[in-house]
């Protein structure tokens, strides 16, 4: 039990400097991606715990999938969006909101 | 000690899988040649070996010696993991076919889901050809090859689906015993139609070979490769086709049962009658263009296979599952 | 030390540097490929974790789709060019803030104290379709409305030739 949850938090931290330090936009997702994959770990993990018939979190990491999916295709639309406005997807150069 | 005994059984069965695919797509070239030659009324390969049964192993000495040539602006990751990427799941896929009952690999409990997940791999690596080889026609082979193999993914996974329904289990064995009465293509007629067609669309078969097509796009996304890297390609095609008829045997046609020869014959002759009839319909049938293909697979099939659940479900109804 | 130990840790050090690999890596090619690696060996894990179907809806969804999804957009967006990305600013005070929540999750993993795993249950199947279609009913049915609406909603984005 504990050396997966350790895997999984080392997944989580490396996601979380993913999307802290990338740039381009496509990369950020890719660490979201990261981050979201340790958490189903994390939830499939416990779900052996208490009534595994129950399979809570085996659900839940299905659902998270799903929802990864839905949140990618839309990200990915909204980047060629950008990139289409701004000739590059960078996320340092959609700065119209600023100052 | 027995760590060690199932990791090296593990390791084993894998190299048994890439050889049983390497042998496969030997027999299925000359096979496909000879075929094809017949179809055409003509003779195919014949001076190499008896009736030319030694063309194949000709052809490969041939291409192990070629150069291994690499285009100068190729991305050289991309480059040599595409044509990787395309083979590996091809031969992963032979995990979990039964050949007969207790000739399987690895009994998964969801060997149907893992069948159909894992050829899905493939895309990523004809993509990768495709953009690495820095080259119009490969990327437009690439793109179309991978958009085909998508969008004919849905009408097969729900062909498939009714099967499951049928039979109860995602275990490819208990697909085995369930038709051990009635084989499934009595049941389930539009789901092994659609299941054929589409599975024609996944392997990049005549008519829906668009990708390949020497008149319009050179030759696809394998068009920069030469020698044993293209090779590979071959190894990843024709190891899907042998390992899909397996599964149409496997779902369909009751694979392994049958009255007085041994499981494993039955279920491989009843797949070489499989292969056969694929590489008939590639030789008689012109191929689709792009735009027909995609509007088949949105408007034709994905409906098609919907309506199929429907009747599947009063299939079960009526067979009082 | 059973062959699933082995192998728990093979995939766990194959997730981790793939993961590294493609947050660090400077050609976006290579990041997105690394991703690909990294879903596949995290999917080995969960199969590790008696999640044999979660696996498979990993590779089938993850790797087959969104991985694929990824390179379309690359592809798509990136008009030929091959350069490496610049690199990135504020990386120090990232890995910083990286390592102390690592440094946090993996301290509250060792200490607590959790019950021994019970039994591995023959198959995840039956139970995850009771689930599914049982406790969880809304949210499954809930999932497919978001799907429907990602779906319009990338064609809509995707669609507008003006901005």
């Amino acid at each position: 039990m504990t050396p997966v949850l350790i895997l999984s938090g080392t997944l989580f931290a490396i996601g979380v400097f993913g999307v802290l330090t990338r740039r381009n936009a496509i990369t950020m997702l890719v660490s979201v991606e990261i981050m979201m994959n340790a958490a189903n770990l994390n939830m499939v993990a416990f779900s052996r715990l208490y009534h595994p018939e129950l399979m809570t979190g085996q659900v839940l990491a299905i659902f998270g999938i799903g929802i990864a999916a839905s949140e990618a295709a839309v990200g990915l639309a909204l980047i060629l969006t950008i990139y289409r406005r701004y000739g590059s997807t960078d996320v340092d150069r959609a700065d119209l909101l600023k100052g | 000690m027995s760590t060690w005994l199932t990791l090296g059984r593990g390791f084993v069965l894998g190299v048994v899988a890439f050889s049983m695919v390497g042998v496969i797509t030997a027999a299925f070239v000359l096979l496909e040649r000879k075929v094809s030659a017949r179809i055409q009324m003509r003779v195919g390969p014949t001076r190499t070996g008896p009736h030319g049964l030694l063309q194949t192993i000709a052809d490969l000495v041939k291409l192990v010696m070629k150069e291994d040539v690499r285009p100068e602006f190729a991305d050289p990751v991309a480059f040599r993991l595409g044509p990787m990427l395309t083979a590996v799941p091809a031969v992963l896929s032979f995990v979990v076919i039964p050949f007969g009952a207790p000739l399987v690999m690895r009994d998964l409990n969801v060997g149907i889901v893992y069948f159909l997940a894992v050829p899905g791999m493939t895309v990523v690596g004809l993509l990768l050809a495709g953009w690495a080889s820095y080259d119009n026609y490969s990327f437009l082979g690439g793109l179309r090859s991978s958009a085909q193999f998508i969008s004919y993914e849905i009408p097969r996974t729900l062909a498939v689906v009714t099967v499951v329904m049928l039979a109860g289990s995602l275990n490819t064995v208990d697909l085995l015993e369930a038709q051990k009465t009635v084989p499934y293509i009595l049941l389930l007629p539009l789901s092994f139609a659609i299941y054929m067609i589409t599975t024609l669309a996944e392997v990049n078969r005549v008519p829906f070979d668009i990708p390949e097509a020497e008149s319009e796009l050179v030759a696809g996304y394998h068009t920069e490769y030469s020698g044993f890297r293209w090779s590979l390609f071959f190894l990843a095609e024709y190891g899907a086709l042998f390992a899909a008829a397996a599964f149409a045997t496997l779902l369909f046609l009751g694979g392994g049962n049958g009255p007085v020869l041994p499981a494993v014959v039955w279920f491989v002759g009843k797949t070489l009658v499989v292969v056969f009839v694929f590489m008939w319909v590639r030789w008689t049938l012109p191929r689709f263009r792009a735009d027909q293909l995609m509007r088949l697979a949105w408007k034709v099939f994905l409906p098609a296979s919907l309506v199929n659940l429907v009747l599947a479900a009063l299939v079960m109804m009526a067979v009082g599952r | 030390m059973m062959a699933s130990d082995v192998l728990f840790v093979v995939f766990g050090v194959i997730a981790a540097a793939c993961a590294l690999y493609g947050v660090l890596t400077r050609y976006l090619l290579r990041s997105i490929v690394a991703l690909g690696a990294f879903l596949t060996a995290v999917a080995g894990e969960f199969y590790l974790l008696a999640a044999d179907f979660v696996a498979m809806v990993q590779i089938f969804v993850y790797v087959g789709g969104i991985v694929v999804l990824m390179l379309f957009a690359l592809m798509l967006s990136t008009s030929g060019e091959r350069q490496p990305l610049a690199g990135s600013d504020r990386r120090g005070l990232s890995a910083l803030l990286a390592y102390a929540l690592g440094g946090m999750l993996v301290w509250a993993s060792v200490g607590a104290k959790f019950p021994a795993v019970l039994d591995r249950l023959p198959a995840s199947v039956p139970y995850l379709g009771r689930a599914l279609l049982g406790e969880q009913l809304f949210a499954f049915e809930f999932l497919g409305v978001i799907l429907l609406a990602a779906v319009v909603t990338a064609l809509a984005l995707v669609r507008s030739e003006r901005l």
